[in-house]
Parts: structure tokens; sequence; C-alpha cells
């Protein structure tokens, strides 16, 4: 396995790699030079998607303890050099009104707890100076993103309680629309966002949470660039030039992201990397229906557990030769893509940990540094890596920031 | 007050005090003032929140009704005010979360747009900071238990938004207590309702037994690790109401440290009040159901045809004038039982009837002239105006520390 993914990078790699051997020096047995290592430990890597909270919820489940399932824990955030996460608040589109509201403080609740619980590694930020200086003090920065604003239900004083309780970032909407904006996986009904959804976005630029237009329809991502006064960024999707869901960002979008400040954190959901892949899934939509009721019969409605189980059934097809293998350097294509059609400075990473499913070589956290080592063999500069895990999305939180404090001064 | 000044003199001697000059009335109301004004006067329960939802009301500007604004808050040294998050106790689940949070969200907003006079704050410090900056302390208490919708997350959710007490029900039983003003299902407190106890002791919210039954009230005294407090109740001794506390609750209450803040409302200070009211409507709960189906969801209505019902008594004699002074009489009772470490002030400002002569909060300074007029030290006015309460927080927030540390 160490060395499959390297093997099965594109030749200018394979060269990269033996300019960063005459560079760098030795290789590690991991297959991190010492160069990668140092940059990776050195630089904030900032993960602005991970599904993890759902676990927390489940019994028996310690975010302190090495686990043996799903990709994101401590140690391995340790291992893995992970700096910063972004732990989604998620319940299902379907879940409406005052429910989803209730809901939703359930999994802030225990988001708190869990950064209280385990105090000595982690630290609840809500800036991006509130990173740096939990990078200060060896500590782990714990954000949140609400992922799906029908979690709001439609009532702006929920909006301000969730910042008020540490969210910096709402994606407008989940697989599902909501009341006032169009999801990318849905029938439209909205034109995108509506009056009250343009009013939501002004809201959140107001209030300082970065508007995540992941997951949302190409109209609504065209109307929220529009109205927002600060850059917008899409907190988990991949490039659809290389593998064409709804999901991802076609050039153009991507282009006027980056026009406006805002950066594409790359997902490593196999099925928003890989066409071949995505086209195995479309042809076999009965193995859909099979996964999902094997992760029923599994998990009943434990989120946590369906979450981490569909990875793994997932696996099994893969093993069986039923579904392609998608390798992790899938995950260095979208990013090297991205930055050939955005810039350096508008690409960045949003794993989708304990929520997708991983490609080979990119299990879990631990394995965050072979990013660094790839960019580093493709050619990348120090500082270019730098900003892809971490920099960029530090810059956007900060323009957030700053665009809050203006409008609320000229208020 | 030719009475009161008298007494006072008596006092003075009594306490053997050599005075090198007599203080005539003006000295008094001077030094009340002087005292008042420098005081940290911190009153524990207001609904004026309900009013923050009106296009009407302007919490910076003074208002022609009800009684607490910015201009009248200053005018009447009124510096640190818990405002009170509250919806009908018979929503209850997620819809009572979400309204409760709308409510919360009020005050914050309130707290922003009149960042120049208001300022929130979470701790005991907070407040004596604010006071020194001489800013008006925002707090917020949750009045009733069933807006954490039986779920201890959203409790801790209150918490983080700033929530400083709960009072454990309002007029009707939640899930896990009793209140005095229903029948009771729980005998007291249930043990998740012990649990919820536990749990706000560790956040540090304060355990608020107003409304609550006598049998939850010593549940809860029972369980917490924290003084509790009684954040608008007065004295049954002088006012046999079941929202009130009995000499012996207010001596048990005293004896953990706790402080009951005295309550204005007239059917809780005036028995005769109380007695010809309920001659009228047949107790609280069944005139609430009355204006209920008059206002519908409208709280603000409710609490407007309330006021107006209570007017028409009191103009046709149905119900007896009520004068502000009633108000000091509980205090002094409530200090006899408990103690001068045990007595505070908790309005009910802008949802209860206000006596005579303490329509509004621009009416405060009368109660420091009157305690001091009744031969209070000023030390002892200024743990009443506000430093008991404040001790109370100290305490909960130390309990909460140190359960918080010696977890996990």
């Amino acid at each position: 396995m160490k060395r499959t993914g390297l093997a099965r990078t594109s030749l200018d790699a394979a060269l990269c790699i033996l300019a960063g051997m005459v560079l760098a020096g030795t290789m590690a047995s991991d297959g991190i030079s010492e160069r990668a290592k140092r940059l990776h430990f050195s630089s904030l890597v900032v993960d602005t998607h991970a599904d993890t909270t759902q676990r927390f919820l489940d019994d028996g489940f310690d975010l302190g303890a090495r686990n043996a399932l799903g990709s994101v824990d401590i140690p391995r955030m340790k291992k893995g050099g992970l700096g910063a996460i972004f732990f989604s608040i998620w319940i299902p589109s379907k879940i409406t009104g005052a429910v989803a509201v209730k809901r939703a403080l359930d999994q802030i609740d225990e988001v708190h707890e869990q950064v209280q619980r385990h105090r000595n590694d982690l630290v609840l930020v809500t800036t991006a100076e509130g990173i740096r200086e939990a990078r200060k003090q060896d500590k782990i920065a714990a954000l949140i993103g609400v992922e799906g604003g029908h979690m709001i239900a439609s009532d702006l004083s929920v909006l301000r309680t969730y910042v008020a309780l540490g969210a910096r970032y709402m994606t407008l909407t989940h697989t599902g629309n909501v009341e006032w904006a169009d999801a990318s996986t849905d029938k439209p009904v909205h034109n995108g966002l509506t009056e009250f959804g343009k009013e939501v976005v002004r809201e959140m630029n107001r209030l300082g949470m970065m508007v995540d237009v992941s997951h949302v329809s190409d109209k609504t991502f065209a109307d929220v660039l529009e109205v927002s006064r600060a850059p917008v960024f899409a907190s988990h999707s991949d490039c659809r030039a290389i593998c064409d869901a709804p999901r991802n960002m076609s050039d153009a979008m991507i282009r006027a992201l980056a026009a406006k400040g805002g950066v594409i954190q790359i997902n490593y959901h196999v099925g928003f990397l890989s066409q071949e892949f995505r086209d195995a899934e479309r042809a076999h939509p009965e193995w859909d229906k099979a996964i999902a009721l094997e992760i029923r019969q599994r998990c009943g409605e434990r989120e946590g557990c369906r979450l981490i189980e569909g990875d793994r059934i997932t696996r099994e097809y893969v093993l069986r030769g039923d579904l392609p293998r998608v390798e992790w350097t899938k995950i260095i294509e979208h990013i090297d893509h991205a930055v050939k059609v955005a810039g350096i400075d508008h690409v960045g990473l949003g794993s989708d940990f304990d929520g997708a499913n991983m490609p080979f070589g990119m299990e879990d956290a631990s394995k965050l540094p072979r990013i660094t080592q790839a960019l580093l063999e493709k050619g990348y500069s120090a500082g270019d890596v730098k900003k892809i895990l971490g920099e960029n999305t530090l810059r956007v939180m900060a323009d957030v920031e700053r665009v809050s404090r203006e409008l609320n001064a000229s208020e | 007050m030719r009475q009161a000044r008298v007494s006072l003199l008596v006092c003075l001697l009594a306490a053997g005090f050599l005075m090198s000059q007599v203080a005539t009335g003006d000295d008094v109301a001077d030094r009340a003032r002087k005292l008042h004004f420098s005081s940290i006067v911190l009153d524990t329960h207001d609904d004026t929140t309900q009013r923050f939802f009106s296009k009407e009301f302007d919490l910076g500007k003074r208002n022609p009704d009800g009684a607490i604004d910015i201009p009248r808050m200053r005018e009447g040294g009124m510096n640190a005010i818990f405002f009170s998050i509250w919806i009908d106790g018979r929503i209850m689940g997620p819809p009572a979360v979400q309204k409760a949070l709308d409510q919360i969200d009020l005050v914050h907003e309130n707290v922003i747009k009149y960042s120049k006079d208001l300022t929130f704050c979470r701790t005991a410090e907070e407040v004596r900071r604010a006071h020194a900056q001489g800013k008006i302390a925002v707090l917020m208490g949750v009045e009733g238990g069933h807006m954490i919708g039986n779920d201890i997350h959203v409790l801790r959710m209150f918490g983080d938004l700033g929530v400083r007490y709960m009072t454990l029900t309002h007029f009707y039983n939640d899930e896990w207590a009793d209140s005095s003003t229903d029948k009771p299902a729980h005998n007291g407190l249930t043990d998740f309702g012990k649990e919820i106890v536990k749990e706000m002791n560790r956040q540090g919210i304060m355990v608020d037994i107003s409304h609550v039954s006598d049998k939850t009230f010593y549940d809860a005294l029972e369980v917490s690790k924290a003084p509790l407090i009684a954040s608008h109740s007065s004295c049954r001794a002088l006012c046999n109401h079941v929202r009130d506390m009995s000499d012996d609750m207010i001596r048990a209450l005293a004896a953990k440290g706790g402080v009951i803040q005295i309550n204005y409302e007239k059917s809780f200070i005036d028995q005769a009040y109380k007695d010809a009211q309920d001659k009228l409507s047949g107790g609280v709960v069944s005139m609430m159901d009355q204006i209920r189906k008059e206002c519908g969801d409208d709280p603000e209505c409710a609490e407007k045809k309330m006021a107006d019902i209570e007017k028409q008594a009191v103009a046709d004699g149905k119900l007896p004038h009520v004068s502000w002074e009633r108000i000091i009489d509980h205090i002094d009772h409530a200090v006899k039982v408990g103690g001068i470490d045990h007595v505070g002030l908790g309005s009910d400002f802008d949802g209860a009837n206000m006596p005579e002569g303490m329509e509004d909060c621009t009416h405060l300074p009368q109660i420091t002239e009157a305690l001091m007029r009744k031969g209070y030290s000023d030390e002892d006015i200024r743990k009443i105006l506000g430093g008991n309460l404040l001790r109370v927080m100290e305490a909960n927030e130390r309990v909460s520390r140190e359960m918080q540390a010696s977890q996990y």
C-alpha cells in the first residue's frame, strides 16, 4: 500500500520524486520525505468538512481513543497533522421546522461537550486568528459548520443563535431544496435563491458566517455569488471537469468563485472524485438500494453508524470487483485541476471524512501528509502547499470576518 | 413618611449611635439617592422581552406604557437586569425550544443595538465591570423548564447562549417538575428533574424555584450543590399566595446560601388584594385561560388585557388599592426571617400588576430611601439592591468550576 499511490502518479510526478529526493534527502519508510513532513507538520492543515459529529451521538464513541472504524479521532488527527477541523452539524433535509432546530442544537452541544471533555487536545474556536492561536497552544482547533439551511427553520433568530453558539459556516442546502434555496440534487423550485434566501445570505455576511455553496444548485450558486458581500466557499466539492457530478463545480463556477476571493475545498468522496466510479454506481442503481438496505440492517437510524458502515460496505463492493478501486491520488488530480483553473489562492481541503466513501490510501486523517508529499512531488512550492493545506481557507475566514465588522460598523 | 422617619430615629438611637448631626428628611433623601445611584441595582425578573417582538416598542426610547426602557432604567438607577425568556407553559417540545431561541436572540440583538448603554453579562464579575463602566448589565433567565424540550443538550445550549437562571416551572407542571399553580403530578422533581438541577449546577445556571410547588422546592434544595434563588417571589406570611414562600421555605433557602428576590405583583404582596382577586377571577390559571381565549397566541395582547381588566376592577372598587410600600414590608419580613444576606429584588416588571407608586423602574430609588428610613445600613441596603444576588451568582460559578474540574 505504502508505495502504490506514488507508483500510480503521473510521469512528471515521478520525475519530481527524483528531484525531491535529491533536494530533500532521504524518504522515510512511510513514503513521506523529511521535507514533506517538516512542511506538513509546520503548516496549519484545515479540513472544512467532517461528519464525525454524528458519531458523537452514538453510545460508546470516544474521540480521544484511536478507533478501529471511521476516519477522525484525536490520535489520528495528531498523526496526520490536522490543525483545524470543522465538525459538521447535519440532519437529513427532510427533517424541518422546530424539530430540525432542536436536533441541530443537540449536535452543537455534542461538539461543545467533546471539546470540553478533551480540552487538553482540542479548543473550540470561531476565527482564523483562533485557529492560529490554537496551534500556538499545540491544540487542534475545533470549529462548527451547519450543513443545510433547513436547520434554521426559515428563522433568522435561529441562524444568529447558531453563530452565537460558534457555527462559522452554513451550507445553504443539503441534498434536498430548502424553503428558500434550490439544491443540486433536487428538482429546482425556487430558481435559485428566494428573496428570503438572499436575506439569509446578507445576514450571514453581517454575522461573519461563511456562505457555503457545496450542495446548492448552479443557479443558487450564481445568486449567492451576486448577493454575498464576502467571499463564499465550497466546503466539500470537487471538479466537474474530472467527475461530472452535480455536487461538483464546473470550471466556470470555480473561476467565478475565485474571482470573488473564495475557495473550493476538495472533497475525498470517491463518487465525486472518479468518473469511473460514478459511472459504475449509476449503471447499477440496484447496488445503491442493496447498500442502503444493508446499512439499515447494521445501524437502524443511528446516523454515525450509517455513515461509517456505508463507507465499509461500499469498500466490500470494490474488493469484490463490482465497483472500481479509486486511489487517494485522485484527490491530488482535483486539487491540481482546481489550481490550474482558479489559481493557487483558491483551493483547500474538505475531506467529508466520516460522511462519505474514502479512496484507497486516504482512509483516515492520519494519511493527510501524503497530500503534502504528492504536491511537493508535483512541483508545488512550500508556500503554495501551505496555501492549499489551510492558508487559503484562513484567508477567506479572515475576509468574511472583516466584511462582518464593516457591515456592523456601517449599520 | 413621618412614621418612617420616627422609626429610623428610634432605631438609630437604640443602636446607640452618637449623632453629631440629626438627619433631616432631606438629608436622608439625599443620602439615599447617593447610595442608590452608586449601587448595583439588580432586578432578577423582567418580562420586557415579550415587548421586543412589538414594532411599537423601542427599548432605547422612553415608552408611554410598560415599566422598563433604557431612559427609565437610567432614571431609576437600575443597572442590572435579567430579561426573562418566557413562553406559555403549554407549548412544549421543539416548538418551545425554537420560540425560546427567538427571544434569546432578541435580547442579544437589543444589546447590540444599544451597545452604548447595555452590555451583556454572564458572570457577577462582568456585572461589576459593567457597573464600573457606567453601563447597564443585561442578563437572561429562562422562566420555565418546559422550554428545554426535555433535553439536557438544549439546557446546555441555553447556558452557552448566556442564560444564567432557569425557573424550573411556570404556571403549569412540566414533564419533570410540579408547579405551585397546577395539580401535583410528579410529587416534586422526577429523577430527570433532579438530573436537570445537577446539570444546571455544572453549567453555572442558577436554579430558580419561583413558581414551583413546595415539594419541588424542597427536592431542588436537597439536590442542588449550589445556592438557589427565587427570582420573583414574596412572603406567604404577609400574603398567603402559593406563588410566595412560607417562612420555613425562606429559612431553608437562606440556610443553603440562597436568596429570595421580592416580587412587586399586587396579588403576591397584599392579602386583601389577593382575596378580592380570587373572588373575582377564581385564581390565576382560570383567569389566564379566559384571556388566552381572547388573545390567542399573542402574549402582549394578554398582558394588556390583564392590565385593563385589573385597572377597571380597581376603579370600580372591586379590587383594593395597593401601595408600593408593601414591597418594603415583604423585604423587611424576608430579612427578619432569612437574614440580611438572603433578600433581593425581582420586580416582575412588564409581567405583573404593579402597586401604586411603583408603576415603573423610575420609582426604584424609593426602595432605597424607605429602607434607609427603616434603619437599614448602607451596606445592608446594597446587599438587598444587588449584592446578595451577585454573591449567589458567584457561588454558582464556583460550584460550576469545581464540578467541571472534577469531571472527566
